[in-house]
């Protein structure tokens, strides 16, 4: 690991103070910035806001205090202080010596790995962390840029040693795909226009300037974005944020309306050369998007270095720099969900456990908005329509003020997307004057028009409901965080536009021009989608890798009335899946056994071949049943939408935050097997629960209690915070734009994070489902059953990484039945497993009164948690990652179907925030596509006829896999599954890159 | 009834037969071909098995082994004439690299083994398919899993190398049959006795008869014939081949790529590599492949 280049441990003497030789080291260090930052003219200026001098201290020491000390920035001078004071506004605290000394030496990506690997953690302020490493950036970001660059050459150096030549013969393979494109055998009853439906006729090549987006979205480098951050920053400082001009209490709600319309009325309206579509989320041709109000400052301290870092550098110009540093960031120190959590609920437990990064993450320091906005009711009333629906409530006379206030801010967010709909239509129209090309012109002529009409009023035709749904989705982006937020059924919502259009044509060569057209538009939409990146700082570049901001698009399943949805749309919608095979939008086709066609099944399949990854299958049936306790109407629960990855969100009245939180279930197990001490953090913080060195455990059964009570403690604190980051959104952020678009919100004039949806929940991620229960089931079996091996002498292996028991380490994994093997007790022990996580989240309610729902599914954190754990009794070793989702281990079985089936016997009921299900299949050379195709359709209908809720494709080999590793000039677009969300392959950290060539692999 | 032992039963086998389907391996063959691609199936009765890749050297086996039989000195590590087949260390052994090899099944143990998979092969057009070894060997074994399997509404495949008793074989096996596999390796009755043990005249004159029934309406029936460097990837063995399979009114076969991987079960055995191992370790070279598909395709056979 990264890590074990560490320096021997040389200095260990005490000085008289009962300080060390590094304490010394460091405090000289420490004096040596203040004199830089207090002699030097251009480093002083930085010390200077807008609004005045930084005034803040940072405490650095030891656990043991062998270091202490701290540096003080005040009135524009910097001081090293003799001692720690009380008032710092951030506290380094190490684990050692040597760790302060290594973090003096380390690279950036070493750090972030010494700070995930508790070498060091943090007391207070976040955001005062990220200005002093700024300032420390400012003296040496030219070694650290340096750092990165040789930090990048040795690995590619490495790679290109093991594999010198690239295998173009893969990378071919994977784009020969698509020169054979399937005819459809027969045609669903939904499908009114589509002769054939599959449209193999079609292929990117017929849409020039899709394919001119394409290779912009490839080859631009993403940039950060000033546009929103300055003008809500801007509002703010002039208006108040916690109080109005006169000084009394602002009602959150209503502040954060007018500060949406002076947004959107002030930005600017751009429409990118050669769309269709108006609108943008930033002013970048790819954006990066800063929310201040939620985790912008994270990226302070690399505002010098972004743009070298080596996954997913972004562009940053000097004035946005300065900006965001002196103007921006120090107005939010404070004001975000996760120091007003600090501060309202001084340092609460539950919050110094998510920020030492091992145990579990919270969302809602970032965002909140996985959810499904009404789109239908935007596009039916538009803003004009849905005002005039607000002022009846308004003019009943029996609000509230915070009521009235509410919905006073619902208005003003509809009149500023009024607003930006009509400085888009001037736009058009300035563009369409300059603009030479005639045909062109008239695009931009059609455009204006459409700006016109959209989205003040309802739209009238497919092209007018796309721009609606786009520029509203601008809008939700302005106010809500890019992270989740979900687009729904946009098959069953444009069906109607798109019928409308096509019953007024008459002659077959207008329709098809119009069904060619029909395609181009949602490719724009497709690509509009990918103008915006998520603002990642590095460290969640090993968190959360490679993603976008993961807007799910659901396509299939049954209409509200239960009647089968596959449409025109719907196969227009997987013909640019296909066609385009971006990362983002996240497609999630729904399956209705017994409803939905084969024939339908089958291109989902053969979308999923040629895309490599895309789209993620669920059946329809076995999601209802696993929301079954819930008291959700019919046509509700039928209108369900994949929210952020594969979550189930009812469209348009649901707020299901159903990402708040990644759980590492195996932290428990750890915890577990070391009486509530966690091993990698090296702290006791879960109740005592038996000590397995003094024989605590009788049976089996009370080990798999002591498991329950240390995950139980863990899901408690993770459901405290989760609440406290809610009210934190109450008070710095409501959302009464996305409020005014989900149902109940109007009539009850409340807004979301005040739980005015009509639906309410929270949804759980939880992480290593397959590593916990095998580690069980080796319990189970070898130490309790069996007796083959005593309990202390497994601990004392899985201590010791198996370094020292091969005989041990081949017992557990080869000799014990594990999940995915076929194996009635392993499936019953995951089945205990996730009926304990869903009734443990089941008994809670959340802050909006809604209950908590449990998942099994990881992003990509399930490689960092592995990352951040010891070895495992399973025989997991320590660092290496878990199964991606609930997927079995690659050595449970080699038959694919023994995973399908396992996986199948789970109880929907237990996993009502839905599974991630990954399978690797490769075809074999020379099979007729038929043939291949043919297979993945009988897994996937299998496996659903079997009752599993949801499956994941990727059909791509290890072989391919590493070459692009090695090569990945030759696999720019090689899209791969994580779990839940598509990445691109090369743009992954390397431990994520292994992890997928690791994945057990079937042939097809 | 001759109850066989099982060697293993594979899922999810895509090569066997249509569809998705499960293959059961019988232990024990009539033939002793000397490239047999699962030697460890050749003989009927159990064996005890190493895998030398596997062990981790935790020697526990040699604290249980009751005959002394076990010793890193010994370069196959099993004294076989030591052995007394107790499989007391394949128990105790962690990592399963000894093993036992043949375990006895009932017909209802394969039963509930492979309908477990039925939903698949309901949804893939696929099945069962019973290999080996040779399943002909216990017919009325195999007639009855095989009827157990029909009366589950489970399509049934046989592979086989032909040498029965084909009065039996109709009798027994036949009426629950889909779809039968059959190899013809070689024409010339010497050579087949020199490869493979036994002189072929039955094989071919069984061949004969099912193809003819085939011809009338019953089991469609896939001659096969695996390309061995030297041994039946000659040209005049393949004319040979085409020439018996066009007098038989065949259209359609198919062509089995020699690989070397069998060589290291051969070790796990505790049999040594003959003088041909050396000759013997390359894949099948995809000229020569080429070659005896031409042959075939000109002759009108499809491949």
């Amino acid at each position: 690991m990264l890590l074990e280049a560490e320096p021997a441990e040389p200095i260990t003497t005490h000085t008289k103070t009962g300080k060390t030789l590094t304490h010394l080291l460091l405090k000289a260090l420490l004096r040596t910035v203040a004199a830089n930052f207090n002699l030097r003219p251009g480093l002083r200026r930085y010390l200077k806001a807008e609004a005045g001098w930084f005034d803040f201290t940072v405490g650095i020491r030891t656990e043991s205090r062998s270091v202490e000390t701290a540096i003080r920035f005040r009135n524009g001078r910097v001081r090293v202080l003799k001692a720690l004071p009380d008032d710092c506004g951030v506290t380094l605290i190490f684990a050692s010596d040597k760790a302060v000394r290594m973090l003096l030496s380390a690279t950036p990506t070493e750090q972030i790995f010494m700070l995930m690997k508790s070498k060091m953690r943090t007391k207070g302020n976040q955001a005062y962390m990220m200005l002093f490493l700024f300032y420390l950036s400012l003296l040496i970001h030219k070694k650290q840029k340096k750092q990165i660059v040789q930090e990048r050459d040795e690995s590619q150096k490495a790679l290109h040693k093991d594999s010198p030549t690239a295998k173009t013969e893969l990378s071919d393979e994977l784009r020969q795909r698509r020169a054979y494109r399937m005819r459809a055998d027969s045609n669903d009853p939904g499908v009114k226009y589509l002769a054939e439906p599959f449209l193999s006729d079609y292929s990117l090549e017929d849409f020039p300037r899709i394919k001119d987006f394409i290779e912009i979205h490839f080859n631009t480098t993403a940039e950060v974005c000033p546009e929103r951050p300055r003008l809500v920053t801007e509002w703010f400082k002039t208006h108040g944020f916690e109080t109005n001009a006169d000084g009394s209490p602002w009602i959150p709600e209503l502040r954060q309306g007018y500060a949406f319309k002076y947004l959107m009325e002030n930005r600017e309206p751009i429409i990118r050369k050669n769309d269709l579509i108006a609108g943008t989320t930033t002013t970048k041709e790819i954006g990066v998007v800063v929310y201040p109000d939620s985790h912008g400052t994270m990226i302070w301290s690399e505002l010098l270095t972004v743009p070298h870092r080596s996954l997913n550098p972004y562009g940053i110009s000097r004035e946005t720099v300065e900006l965001l540093h002196k103007e921006v960031f120090p107005f939010w120190i404070h004001r975000n969900f996760r120091e007003w959590v600090r501060e309202k609920y001084d340092s609460p437990l539950c919050q110094a456990i998510d920020e030492r990064f091992a145990v579990y993450f919270i969302w809602k320091q970032a965002a909140l908005s996985h959810t499904i906005p009404d789109f239908p009711k935007i596009l039916r009333l538009g803003a004009t329509g849905v005002i005039d629906e607000i002022k009846q409530e308004l003019a009943a006379g029996d609000k509230t003020e915070a009521q009235t206030a509410t919905l006073e801010a619902m208005i003003l967010c509809l009149e500023a997307m009024i607003a930006y709909g009509t400085n888009l239509a001037a736009q058009a129209e300035s563009d369409a004057e300059a603009e030479a090309d005639p045909k062109r012109r008239a695009e931009l002529a059609h455009l204006a028009e459409i700006c016109r009409q959209v989205p003040a009023h309802p739209a009238r035709s497919l092209d007018e409901a796309v721009n609606a749904m786009w520029i509203t989705w601008v809008g939700l982006h302005m106010e809500n965080t890019n992270a989740g937020l979900s687009l729904g059924r946009l098959d069953q919502w444009l069906q109607p536009y798109f019928e409308a259009d096509m019953a007024a044509l008459e002659t077959d060569g207008q329709r098809r021009d119009y069904i060619r057209h029909a395609i181009e538009m949602v490719a724009c939409f497709f690509m509009r989608c990918t103008d915006h990146l998520p603002l990642t700082p590095d460290l969640a570049n090993w968190y959360f890798g490679g993603s976008s901001s993961d807007q799910a698009i659901t396509l299939g399943g049954v209409t509200p009335d239960g009647r089968d949805a596959v449409c025109d749309m719907t196969y227009i919608f997987l013909k640019v899946t296909e066609m385009l095979s971006i990362r983002d939008p996240n497609v999630n086709a729904r399956f209705h056994p017994g409803i939905n066609s084969d024939t339908y099944l089958k291109r989902l399949c053969e979308v999923n071949l040629i895309t490599a990854a895309t789209p993620s299958m669920h059946n329809d049936a076995a999601v209802m049943t696993s929301l079954e306790e819930f008291d959700y109407a019919p046509e509700d629960l039928r209108n369900w939408s994949a929210t952020g990855c594969v979550e189930p969100t009812l469209s348009g009245r649901h707020i299901g935050h159903t990402n708040f939180q990644m759980m590492n279930m195996v932290a428990a197990l750890e915890m577990a097997l070391n009486n509530g001490r966690h091993p990698l953090m090296n702290w006791k913080l879960g109740p005592d629960t038996g000590v397995v060195e003094n024989d605590g455990f009788k049976t089996f059964d009370q080990f798999l209690e002591a498991f329950f009570a240390q995950f139980r403690f863990l899901i408690e604190q993770s459901i405290e915070y989760n609440n406290m980051l809610g009210k934190a959104h109450q008070a710095i952020r409501p959302t009464p734009f996305l409020s005014s678009l989900i149902e109940d919100c109007i009539p009850s004039g409340t807004d979301v994070t005040h739980g005015g949806a009509r639906y309410n929940s929270s949804g759980a991620a939880c992480i290593g489902l397959a590593d916990v229960t095998d580690s069980l089931m080796v319990i189970k079996k070898l130490v309790f059953d069996e007796k083959r091996i005593g309990f202390k002498a497994l601990k004392k292996a899985v201590d010791e990484n198996f370094e020292n028991a091969p005989d041990l380490y081949a017992l557990a994994t080869k000799k014990v039945p594990l999940f995915g093997s076929d194996n009635d007790e392993a499936v019953e022990m995951a089945s205990r497993i996730t009926r304990f996580t869903h009734d443990t989240y089941g008994s809670h309610t959340n802050y909006r009164g809604g209950s908590y729902t449990a998942g099994f599914w990881s992003m990509s954190n399930h490689v960092i948690y592995g990352t951040l754990s010891c070895a495992l009794p399973s025989g997991k070793l320590t660092g290496k990652p878990f199964t991606p989702g609930l997927t079995p281990e690659p050595h449970a079985s080699t038959n694919l179907l023994d995973n399908i089936r396992d996986v199948a016997r789970l109880d929907p009921h237990h996993m009502n925030n839905n599974i991630a299900f990954n399978v690797k299949v490769v075809p074999g050379g020379g099979d007729r596509r038929e043939n291949i195709i043919d297979r993945m359709f009988s897994y996937v209908k299998t496996y659903f006829d079997l009752g599993g809720m949801q499956m994941q494709m990727n059909v791509v080999t290890s072989e391919t896999l590493k070459d692009a590793m090695a090569h990945p000039e030759n696999y720019r677009n090689l899209l791969v599954r994580i779990s839940g969300y598509n990445a691109y392959f090369v743009t992954l950290n390397s431990d994520l890159q292994k992890e997928l060539i690791e994945r057990a692999e079937y042939g097809l | 009834m001759k109850q066989p032992l099982i060697l293993e039963i594979k899922g999810n086998a895509l090569d066997d037969g249509p569809g998705i389907r499960s293959v059961v391996f019988f232990k024990g063959c009539p033939l002793s071909c000397m490239w047999c691609h699962n030697p460890e199936s050749k003989r009927i009765g159990a064996e005890i098995g190493f895998e030398a890749k596997t062990c981790v050297a935790c020697d526990t086996c040699m604290d249980v082994c009751p005959e002394g039989a076990l010793s890193r000195d010994n370069p196959f590590f099993i004294d076989r004439s030591l052995c007394t087949l107790c499989f007391k260390c394949a128990d105790a052994c962690p990592s399963g690299a000894l093993s036992r090899i043949g375990t006895p099944m009932r017909v209802d143990e394969i039963l509930a083994r492979v309908i477990r998979d039925k939903p698949f092969y309901d949804t893939s057009g696929g099945g069962v398919t019973l290999s080996g070894g040779e399943p002909t060997m216990f017919m009325d074994f195999t007639g009855e899993l095989l009827q157990r399997l029909k009366a589950n509404g489970i399509h049934t495949l046989i592979e086989t190398c032909g040498l029965f008793d084909i009065d039996r074989f109709y009798e027994i096996v036949y009426p629950w049959l889909d779809a039968i596999y059959y190899d013809i390796k070689l024409i010339n009755s010497d050579d087949h006795a020199r490869y493979c043990g036994v002189p072929n005249e039955t094989i071919l004159s069984n061949f004969k008869s099912l193809y003819a029934r085939y011809q009338d309406g019953g089991v469609p029936i896939m001659p096969r014939t695996p390309l061995i460097p030297g041994i039946t990837d000659t040209p005049e063995n393949i004319q040979a081949i085409v020439h018996f399979l066009s007098t038989c009114g065949v259209h359609e076969a198919r062509l089995l790529p020699y690989h070397p991987l069998w060589q290291e079960k051969n070790l796990k055995i505790g049999v040594a590599l003959g003088g041909h191992a050396a000759e013997m370790d390359q894949w099948l070279d995809n000229q020569v492949l080429d070659r005896c598909r031409t042959v075939f395709a000109t002759a009108g056979i499809s491949i």
